[in-house]
Order: structure tokens, then C-alpha cells, then sequence
């Protein structure tokens, strides 16, 4: 048997090399919602997909890149991989996971001639065509409306660009400098990843890196069994209203071996962009699950061996072509706060209450007023989060779909999209009180600077407000309004394709999070 | 006879440290002497008095006066700074505290936001607006200002911090409201963001201005006691501080802007390393700092460190931490040091540190009651220390509670107390290889190309090791590497960092005119502000560091654009420079436009040169320096019997092949099985590594 110490060092430096990975893409990304807001992953899996480490910058995206290697080894034929090369996919129905907007690079690690591990990547580009800039139509009413999908394909053959795609590429988004830059910067991060296993393997040998990973799985796993013993046991069904008037059922069964979440009885699928893949799903679960169980300790595929996930293909949870994803993140972030929602009342002193819950995705598309160059933002919001049995809720962060999510200073802002900023504020209206208070959303408005510019939004927990716990007032909504040059006044929550004149005021108002407690 | 004398004196947590250097030019002797006594809080000056005293300065002959201190670090972690009101743009106050909302421990539901150092009731808005460009579109409205001091000195408020959006552009609006406040309340310390940094991101730069504030009165207190204390010794030559940046500033600069002192202390470490590497002719060197809690690396380019403005306190893996936007050398520090504890989690997984045993009951060997496994113990049972030459000989290494200590980590882990020994030096260096890759390969650099020059207490114990790992083939341990550090104190020149964010669009048409005249300003101020304080221009060097990104990226990375006419030759040649550094970083170049957003400005001036002193030798044998022979565990080599040298003895010209262990009072030198040591006429240890 390999000693101990080895194994930890070589689990040590794949967790470094998926770490270095990310700082890679993090400082070459072309787009502000890679490289400024983080919504982007980088990942190691064993020879079999299985996730061994990850870099990321936001949860949703730890679970993400086995899932997409898993697929893409379905589909490639294993005697045409070849060291060099670099396999790019976006299509949720053939090796994605998310939505059209999301591409995931991965890249076969051959240590000694044999393909020992795979290293991926996915980041949210910017435009990929669709209807309407930045890709995500509200009224989508099939995937082919959100643009162009790419079932798994190679990129690079052998170290050999595959120029007709980079063409095909580049011809079908709106911001095809934005593409080309983002996509080098992912294909760098892989191929940093690659030379880094080549030599961990070169210096430790294959059967001790291979140990490590075996290893490192159970580690993870005893993390999560420790952790699922904490919590309470039992059949916790779950129900919860919609902005929309639906209603979602769900139910979590909790063994001393089993965390199993079962939402077999969601809605069907719809003709709108409100749908997720399982997989996409999968990663709700995935992330309540660690929530609860290990939240401070490493991350792989061995934390996710006690959940079950139950789903009905044609629901939403697990939507069948040609059903459109464009929002999935709203359909995932609510599973995942429903989940929570029902863990807190199962046990209020192990969570918080609810928090304002949605990624509140907001993208403007325009052109500066200075430059003359087209621009398109993209980004998610902060918000208020819930309070906790033993202090006041923080005030806004993002949601907990989001991570090491950072906004875009009203200093860059104003230079980058011609923005006026009036305000960068808390959202001081009243909700969340009790025991100890939930924390304030936020309150931002600015004025359009330049032509020609559109609003797209998707923003859920519109309607009914966040929940409190253990007798917590609720906090309150998410919402986006306009106010026009010429005295109308809007308010929406999802949209697309606004169009906005200079002058027109966008102010962004993001929910208080839940009190915890009845007011003394 | 002309004497040139320094002194440095550096003021940490526990000791107060001296070093002090003397040359007569007549003969050429060179006197040095170094001295410790403890810290005295509050009254700081008294160690530092008592410390001349222990090592006999006469202050009147003395002409330069260097002084490092923890004050700052240690008033922003302890909370010991006033209380400060903080005055923003209308519309902008919540700015501190919103941060920039990312949570890095984000599977933990339980995250706790860093609270802000101003609470909301003291955070207050005044009118007026500025552009990314500078440009007034609204123009400032002091109205509220009475109001707003009235109830910050109701409050009790003892410093005022300003920052207004905008003001790296354009800081007239913050220069209006500072001469407000001043005219008001003349007494108040009252600092602008403009006078610290002129770099845009609102939520950094507020929140740089607020902790310069908040420490501003503890420090210019501080500062005025040592330069009363000293001129009431009679002294009346120069004082200096240690800043972050490497340099030394003088002692009104720092007392208005102290934030600038707050990482002093690895900076003068990085510099010393820098200047050792300099004067043996390698201009590439990774600098490691190894103490009793934490480890620190740097890389050395060209003979150059690398000043960054993106430090934070705090930050780790469960907090975002705060922001401090000035000029620091690019560390990374991790939580690894002689003292730190080994400990087994509750899946069998072995880990040493963050936490320390500190001096305080420190390790295991000293007796005092740690029943903690350190690093050190480790070392102590694998023979790498000296159990009967422990720390000078000033200890006697408490053995018995080594094996203890071990035997209960070794326990927990399933494997014997000498496994668990070996483990514990392994994945000690694991977590410092790691600190050293966050430093070199995850900015580009592969650490092959480097020599690692490594001291502090604990430098010496493991550099050959993560050298081999590294594949470093060069290894330098100075002579007195336990205090190396104070000398870069003595070796820093007056050195000031200019950052200055101005975008240079294509929009903008040529970017040359617009280029030169950003160098010019900055360089001009740079000159007025030295000139001020009597260094006259022509002794002021400049670097000029061009920070420059493909058009629409985000980060950027610095190019040197070398002195002379900043024409459309000098434009084009600095974007070849952009095209080839970016790819040597990234692996990849951009058909993209290149776009200028801002200046990094090095200006430095010469205070006097200072050398490291040449050692003499005697030509005694190699054999008068060997103590012994005793068996070492070499961790992954295995266990050899191993010559023991006396550091003390050995001589310039000395060669001899490891395994063998060098010890000094202050600290042991490992040399592994295979490499070779020699010393140099300036008495550092050169450890050459096979690959």
C-alpha cells in the first residue's frame, strides 16, 4: 500500500492544479462575467469522469464538468481521443449540463500513453446567438431559439486548431472578439492543467496517483456520512407557490445511509425558457446535500455517494428536446432554496432562513457612448440573506448558487458600459424582522448612457417573499424597474429585449432576507 | 576617519530587534552588531531606547536611523485603531459595506460578512459628481458638511476618511472637502483617497482610505515619540521607515499616510533577499521567510520585486477580508512555521497549521507544557536539530515530551511515532512547495529558473528539500539568516510607488501624447514630492511600468517602457513587449488591440549603498568546523549518518557534500544525501541541488 503522506500530497496538488487552472481563466477571460463575476469552473476527473477537484467560483459549478465528461465519453469513440486534444460542447441534451450560454472545454490527460485523468472547464460566454443579445429570450419557445448548440466536438485535434469551427463559432454570436478570448483563455487553463498531471503522475508514478484519487474519494465520502448522521431523519415532503401561480412538490427522505431527494412530481416542461436538464437539477440537490453534510471540507465525487436523485423525464427537472433552458439557474436556485426552506424547518438551529434566492440575471446590451463600441453585460445580483438563530442576516452577497462572485465597481462600470450610477445602496424597505433581523437587499440605479441598448432580465422571488424561520417575519421581493426619460414608470421581472433610451434609469431592488425568531 | 553607521530597528510582537553595521572608510573595517530586547506596549519607544542601550549606540554619531514596525498590522487586526466617520458621494455610503458580496466558503450557510470598520450611522454623503474621465457633472455641494462634523464630533469620531467616486481622475471634489474639514476642525486627522492611491475600484479604494484613517492617530503618535525620544538621545541624523513597497520612506510621509507600513515587515525580508541576489550576481530568486507561525515567499525578477496595490488583511478561505489598495510586495504567507501544530482530523487525515504553538507553551521540546506535536518536535526526532544544541544551546530539548507528542499524532494516524515524524516534515513542506508554486508557476514562472534564498528561523531546515521538489538546482542560507530580514532595512533605498489608472482608448486617437503626459505628471509629482523633503530630482530614478491589457480584457499586466521619448516607436515597441510578456504568462497571444489603462511608477532614490560585508577567512581545514557525526532522518531519503558542522566556524572557500546538518544559534541547515554545500567570502551556505 502506498504511504499515507504521499497520497495526501499528491491529492494536495490536484486540488492546486484545479485552483491554478482557475486563476488562468480568471486572469485571461475577454468577458466581465468570467472574469469579474466568476461564473465559471474548472475541474480534474478520474479516467472515468468522476470528479476529483475543482476549482470554481461559484458552487453550481463544482458539479458541473464530471457530469459533461461523463457524456462526452458516451459519445467519442475512445481509440479517436488523443493527447492534445480539446472537446467543447454546450447542448444540454447531448454533453452540456446548463444552458447554451455555458461552455464546457475538456481535454484528455495521456501520462506514459494511457489517459490517466480529463481536465475541463465551463464559463458563461457572453452571446452565442439566439433571438436576442446575450442569448437568453424570455419567450424561447425551443432550444434552437437560444442559439447554437454544440453536442460534443472536437476543438483542437491533436494541438491543431479545427479552424472551420472557430469560424462557425465566431459567425454565430454577437461578440465574436469576446468568444475568441474567452475560449483561449479556457483552452490555456487546460492546457496548464495537462502539463501539471503529466508531471504529478512522471513524479509519483501511476498507481499511487491513482490511489490518491480512490483515496480521496472516501475521504470525501466519510465527510458526508459523518455529516449525514447529524441530521434529523425522516420523509420531509415539500410544497411551494411559485411566482407563476404552479405549485412544485418534492419530497427528501432522509436514512442513516441515504439522502434522497425525489421530484418526481414537479410540473411538466414547458414551451418557455424554464427548464432544466436532470443533471442540471442533480446540481441543486448536489448542493444542498453538501450544505448540510461537509460545507468546509474538500469537494469530489466521493461527497455525493449517499444522494439519490429521483426525477420524471418531461418535467421540468428533467426536460426532454426540444424544451429550451435560457433561465435553468432560476429553476435550479428554486429547487435548491425549497429544499433548504424544508431542512430549516426540520432543524431552525442548523440553518438560516431563506435569503432573497435568485440569481436575478440581468443583461444589457448597447453601445458605449464614448467608444462607440458594442457592449453587453452580463451579470447576476446581490441580495439579503436570512437570519440565523444566533445573529442578524448578511446583508447583500449573492445567492448560494454563487460563490467567489464579485461585483463590477461603479468605477469600471461607468467606464466600461457608459453608465451614470445615481445609487449603490442597501434596499432599506422594511421585512425580516424577529429575533434577529434578515439583512438588506440591495438598491442600485443608473442611467443609460449610449444607443441602441436592450434589457434582458430574469429575476424569481417576485411575488411571494422570502420565508422566515422559527416564527421570523418574511423579508421581501426581488424586482427590476425602468424609469423612462419621459416620465413612465416599469416594473418587471422577467424580460428580454427592452429597449432602453439614453437617459432611461434601471434600478435594481433585491429582497431582504428572512428573520429567524419571533421578535422579543 | 570618516564612520558610516546605521541602525535598524525593527519592533515585533514580542522582541525588539536591532542590527546595527559600521564602515571606516580609512581602514576598511566593518563593524556589525545585533541586539534583542522585549517590546514594551504601550510605550513602544522605551524597547526601542533600551535595545540602543543593550548594544551600545551612541545615538549623536549616528547619521541614519531605519525603524520597521508591526504597529499598523497590529492595530487594524486587534481593532485598537479610533473611531472613524467616513464621507462618500451621495448615494454611495453603503459602498464599505456591500464590499464587493462574494462568499469564498460557499457550501458554509453560516458565512459571516466581514463588518465594515465604519458602522452606518458614521458613513455620510455629500453632493457632486465626477466621470470615469474626470470630468465635473455635478459640481460638489459642502452643504451638509456641518452637520455631518457636528455629529462625528458628538460621536466621538477620531479621524475622518473621504472618499468620492472618481477622485483617481479628477480629485478636486475630495481636495475641496478635505480643506473644508480642515478649516472646521483643524485638530481632526482627516485623510482623502486621492492621497493614497489614484487607482479606480470605489470599494477598495474607500475601504484603504477608512483603515488609514482609523490607524492615522495611533501612528502618528508612535512616530512622534520615537523622533522625540531619539532627539532627546542626542541623535540628529535621518529616520526612516520601512514600508511595504520595499523602500523606506521618511518619517513625515508615513505619519500622514501609515497604512503604507502595514506588511513592513516581509518587505524588508523580500528586499534583503533581492539585494543579496544582486550583489551575487542572480537576478532571479524566490525569497522564503520561515518563523515560528507562518511562512512567507516572494519572487525576484531581474533583480526586481514585484509591488502589487491588491493586498488584503483577513482574507482567506472562510472570509473575504478587507482591501487595502497601496503599494506591497507580492507575498504569499501561509500559516506554516516552526511552531505549528500537528493534528489529525476526524477521518485520519493529517495536517500541520494555520495554528501555532507560538512561544507560548511552544513546542512540545520546550518543556513548558505544549503537548502538541510542532514541526519543530518532528525535526528534533528525525536528528535534523540538535537535541543537545537547542536554539543556541539556551534550551535543553524536553525529548520525552517530543515523543509524546508524536506518539499521540502517530496514534490517531495508525502508523509508528517516526512515520508520523517524517509525515509531519512532508506535509510541512507540502503546504510551503504549494506557497512557492502560488508565487511562480501560477504567475507564469517556472521555478527551475530560480534560486531559492531561503532564511528566518526555520528557512534553513527545509529549503534543500522543497528545492529537490521544486526543481530549484540553488539553494543560498545567509549568514545570520535568523535575522536576515533587518538588514533589507538597512540595503532599502527611498522608494515610492505611483499607481495611476488613466484608460488610453482607441477612441482617444494617439496613444503617445496622451501616454507621455500621464508619465510626465506622474513623474513630475514624484520629483516635486522628494524635492520637497530635500532629495533633489537628479537623484530620483524612475521605472516606468506600463499597465496595459487587450482591449475589452479586464486584468493587465505590467510592460516596462524604458526611459526617453514615449513616441509612436516607443508606443509600438511597448506593445511587442505587451505581446510577448502576455504570452509567456498565458500561453496564448490576440489578434486584439492593445489598450493602456494606467502607470506604475517606480521612483527611487539612493540614501547610501550597503553591501552585505565580506567575510574573511583564516584557511583553517574544513575539519575545525566539523562538531560530529550523528544519524538524520532525511524524511523521503531516509536515515543517514550525517557530518555536523559549526556555522560559526566555517569559513569562505569551505566545501563538503551532504548528508550533513550546519548548525547556528538561530537555526539549523539541512543538506540532503547528494547535494553539495560550499561557502561563500560572504559566509552564506550554497547548497547545490542534482536534478
Amino acid at each position: 500500500m502506498s504511504d499515507p503522506f504521499t497520497l495526501d500530497v499528491i491529492q494536495q496538488a490536484l486540488s492546486a492544479i484545479a485552483e491554478e487552472m482557475f486563476v488562468v481563466i480568471k486572469r485571461t477571460a475577454m468577458s466581465p462575467i468570467i472574469y469579474e463575476v466568476l461564473d465559471v469552473g474548472t475541474g480534474i476527473t478520474d479516467a472515468e469522469g468522476n470528479m476529483v477537484s475543482s476549482g470554481a467560483g461559484i458552487p453550481g459549478f463544482v458539479g458541473v464538468l464530471d457530469k459533461c465528461v461523463q457524456a462526452l465519453r458516451q459519445r467519442i469513440p475512445p481509440d479517436s481521443i488523443r493527447p492534445g486534444d480539446i472537446y467543447i460542447t454546450n447542448d444540454p441534451y447531448t454533453g452540456g449540463v446548463t444552458h447554451l450560454n455555458d461552455a464546457v472545454l475538456a481535454m484528455p490527460v495521456f501520462a506514459g500513453g494511457t489517459l490517466v485523468a480529463w481536465v475541463a472547464n465551463i464559463g458563461h460566454w457572453s452571446d452565442i446567438g439566439g433571438s436576442v443579445p446575450g442569448s437568453m429570450a424570455v419567450d424561447a419557445r425551443d432550444i434552437w431559439a437560444e442559439g447554437l448548440r454544440l453536442p460534443p466536438i472536437k476543438l483542437i485535434d491533436a494541438g491543431v486548431a479545427n479552424e472551420p469551427v472557430l469560424a462557425i463559432l465566431a459567425a454565430n454570436s454577437r461578440l465574436p472578439d469576446f468568444l475568441r478570448g474567452d475560449l483561449w483563455s479556457a483552452v490555456a487553463s487546460l492546457r496548464k492543467g495537462n502539463e501539471r498531471i503529466i508531471r504529478l503522475v512522471e513524479t509519483y508514478g501511476h498507481a499511487d496517483f491513482t490511489a490518491a484519487i480512490t483515496d480521496y474519494f472516501d475521504y470525501a465520502e466519510r465527510h458526508a456520512r459523518a455529516g449525514l448522521a447529524r441530521l434529523p431523519k425522516g420523509r420531509f415532503p415539500l410544497a411551494e407557490t411559485m411566482d407563476d401561480g404552479t405549485q412544485w412538490h418534492a419530497v427528501i427522505e432522509i436514512t442513516d445511509e441515504h439522502f434522497t431527494v425525489d421530484v418526481r412530481e414537479a410540473p411538466d416542461q414547458v414551451a418557455l425558457p424554464f427548464n432544466t436538464s436532470r443533471d442540471g437539477a442533480l446540481i441543486a440537490a448536489q448542493l444542498i446535500f453538501k450544505m448540510a453534510t461537509a460545507p468546509d471540507t474538500v469537494c469530489n465525487a466521493g461527497s455525493y455517494r449517499p444522494l439519490r436523485f429521483l426525477t420524471r423525464p418531461g418535467s421540468i427537472f428533467d426536460a426532454t428536446e426540444p424544451a429550451p433552458h435560457g433561465y435553468y439557474s432560476e429553476i435550479r436556485i428554486r429547487l435548491a432554496d425549497m429544499l433548504w426552506h424544508r431542512l430549516a424547518e426540520a432543524a431552525p438551529e442548523m440553518f438560516p432562513a431563506g435569503h432573497f434566492a435568485s440569481i436575478c440575471g440581468t443583461v444589457i446590451a448597447g453601445r458605449h457612448p464614448h467608444t462607440g463600441r458594442r457592449f453587453t453585460m452580463v451579470e447576476p445580483q446581490m441580495g439579503g440573506w436570512g437570519a440565523t438563530a444566533t445573529r442578524d442576516g448578511n446583508s447583500a452577497m449573492y445567492s448560494s448558487n454563487h460563490g467567489e462572485t464579485f461585483n463590477c465597481p461603479v468605477e469600471i462600470a461607468e467606464a466600461r458600459y457608459g453608465f451614470t450610477y445615481r445609487r449603490y445602496a442597501f434596499n432599506d424597505e422594511p421585512g425580516g424582522e424577529g429575533l434577529h433581523s434578515g439583512g438588506p437587499g440591495i438598491a442600485i440605479e443608473y442611467a443609460i448612457g449610449g444607443g441602441e441598448t436592450t434589457l434582458s432580465a430574469g429575476y424569481t422571488r417576485n411575488k411571494a417573499p422570502v420565508w422566515g424561520l422559527a416564527g421570523g417575519a418574511p423579508g421581501t421581493t426581488n424586482r427590476i424597474e425602468v424609469d423612462r426619460i419621459g416620465g413612465d414608470h416599469e416594473r418587471h421581472a422577467f424580460v428580454s429585449g427592452l429597449k432602453l433610451a439614453p437617459g432611461d434609469v434601471v434600478r435594481i431592488l433585491t429582497a431582504r432576507g428572512g428573520g429567524w425568531g419571533k421578535a422579543g | 576617519m570618516t564612520l558610516l553607521s546605521r541602525v535598524a530597528t525593527d519592533v515585533g510582537g514580542t522582541f525588539t530587534d536591532l542590527v546595527y553595521f559600521e564602515a571606516d572608510s580609512d581602514t576598511g573595517r566593518q563593524t556589525i552588531r545585533t541586539a534583542k530586547s522585549d517590546t514594551t506596549p504601550p510605550d513602544f519607544e522605551r524597547g526601542i531606547l533600551d535595545v540602543l542601550d543593550k548594544a551600545g549606540i551612541a545615538l549623536p554619531d549616528l547619521r541614519f536611523f531605519t525603524h520597521g514596525t508591526t504597529l499598523v498590522i497590529n492595530a487594524l487586526t486587534e481593532r485598537k485603531g479610533v473611531m472613524t466617520g467616513l464621507i462618500t458621494s451621495s448615494g454611495f455610503r453603503d459602498i464599505l459595506e456591500i464590499g464587493r458580496g462574494n462568499r469564498p466558503a460557499f457550501f458554509d450557510a453560516h458565512y459571516r460578512k466581514p463588518p465594515p470598520f465604519v458602522p452606518r450611522g458614521l458613513r455620510r454623503e455629500i453632493g457632486g459628481r465626477m466621470t470615469y474621465r474626470g470630468e465635473e457633472t455635478a459640481p460638489l455641494d459642502l452643504a451638509p458638511l456641518g452637520a455631518i462634523l457636528a455629529d462625528f464630533r458628538a460621536a466621538g469620531v477620531g479621524a475622518i476618511a473621504v472618499c468620492l467616486l472618481h477622485a483617481y481622475a479628477n480629485p478636486a471634489h475630495e481636495r475641496a472637502t478635505l480643506a473644508a474639514i480642515k478649516a472646521a476642525w483643524p485638530e481632526v486627522p482627516v485623510v482623502g483617497s486621492h492621497q493614497i492611491t489614484r487607482e479606480w475600484r470605489e470599494y477598495e479604494r474607500t475601504n484603504t482610505t477608512v483603515l488609514s484613517a482609523y490607524v492615522q492617530p495611533i501612528a502618528e503618535r508612535y512616530l512622534d515619540r520615537l523622533e522625540a525620544s531619539l532627539a532627546g538621545r542626542g541623535f540628529g541624523g535621518q529616520i526612516y521607515i520601512m514600508q511595504s513597497n520595499c523602500g523606506v520612506d521618511s518619517l513625515a510621509a508615513t505619519k500622514a499616510i501609515p497604512i503604507t507600513m502595514v506588511e513592513s515587515g516581509p518587505a524588508s525580508g523580500v528586499w534583503a533577499a533581492a539585494e543579496l541576489g544582486r550583489g551575487l550576481g542572480i537576478g532571479n530568486v524566490l525569497a522564503l521567510d520561515i518563523g515560528g507561525t507562518t511562512a512567507k515567499c516572494a519572487l525576484i525578477e531581474g533583480g526586481r520585486v514585484q509591488i502589487k496595490t491588491d493586498y488584503w488583511i483577513e482574507r482567506s478561505r472562510t472570509s473575504a477580508g478587507y482591501p487595502i489598495m497601496v503599494p506591497v510586495v507580492d507575498i504569499v504567507e501561509i500559516g506554516n512555521g516552526g511552531g505549528s501544530i500537528a493534528w489529525v482530523d476526524d477521518f485520519a487525515k493529517l495536517h500541520v497549521g494555520p495554528q501555532s504553538a507560538g512561544a507560548m507553551p511552544g513546542p512540545a521540546a520546550y518543556g513548558r507544557g505544549g503537548h502538541e506535536a510542532t514541526t519543530t518536535d518532528a525535526n528534533l526526532a528525525l536528528g535534523r536539530i540538535n537535541p543537545d544544541y537547542f536554539c543556541g544551546g539556551d534550551m535543553v530539548a524536553d525529548m520525552a515530551a517530543v515523543g509524546g507528542a508524536l506518539d499521540r499524532v502517530a496514534a490517531r494516524i495508525g502508523v509508528p511515532a517516526m512515520a508520523a515524524a517524517r509525515g509531519i516534515v512532508r506535509i510541512a513542506n507540502n503546504n510551503m512547495i504549494n506557497a512557492l508554486k502560488m508565487v511562480s508557476i501560477n504567475r507564469g514562472h517556472d521555478p527551475r529558473d530560480f534560486t531559492l534564498v531561503a532564511f528566518g528561523g526555520g528557512g534553513g531546515m527545509h529549503a534543500a528539500a522543497l528545492a529537490a521538489e521544486l526543481g530549484v538546482r540553488h539553494v543560498i542560507i545567509p549568514r545570520g539568516a535568523a535575522v536576515f530580514s533587518a538588514w533589507g532595512m538597512m540595503m532599502s533605498d527611498l522608494r515610492r510607488d505611483y499607481f495611476v489608472t488613466r484608460l488610453i482608448e482607441q477612441a482617444d486617437g494617439d496613444p503617445a501624447p496622451l501616454l507621455a503626459a500621464l508619465v510626465n505628471e506622474v513623474e513630475a509629482q514624484a520629483t516635486a514630492q522628494y524635492g520637497a523633503e530635500g532629495v533633489a530630482a537628479g537623484a530620483v530614478r524612475f521605472q516606468r511600468l506600463v499597465k496595459c491589457r487587450y482591449q475589452n480584457q479586464e486584468h493587465t499586466v505590467e510592460v516596462e517602457l524604458p526611459a526617453g521619448a514615449i513616441d509612436a516607436e516607443a508606443v509600438a515597441a511597448l506593445a511587442g513587449e505587451f505581446h510577448r510578456v502576455y504570452e509567456r504568462e498565458y500561453t496564448y497571444r490576440l489578434a486584439a488591440p492593445m489598450e493602456i489603462v494606467g502607470l506604475h511608477l517606480v521612483a527611487a532614490a539612493e540614501i547610501g549603498k550597503l553591501g552585505f560585508p565580506p567575510l574573511s577567512a583564516t584557511g583553517a581545514p574544513l575539519e575545525s568546523a566539523r562538531k560530529g557525526r550523528r544519524s538524520v532522518d532525511f524524511a523521503q531519503e531516509g536515515v543517514h549518518d550525517s557530518d555536523i558542522y559549526d556555522a560559526d566556524r566555517l569559513e569562505p572557500g569551505m566545501a563538503f557534500p551532504g548528508p550533513a546538518v550546519i548548525e547556528e544559534s538561530g537555526t539549523t541547515i539541512v543538506v540532503h544525501p547528494g547535494q553539495h554545500a560550499h561557502i561563500d567570502g560572504f559566509g552564506h551556505v550554497h547548497i547545490e541541488v542534482p536534478q
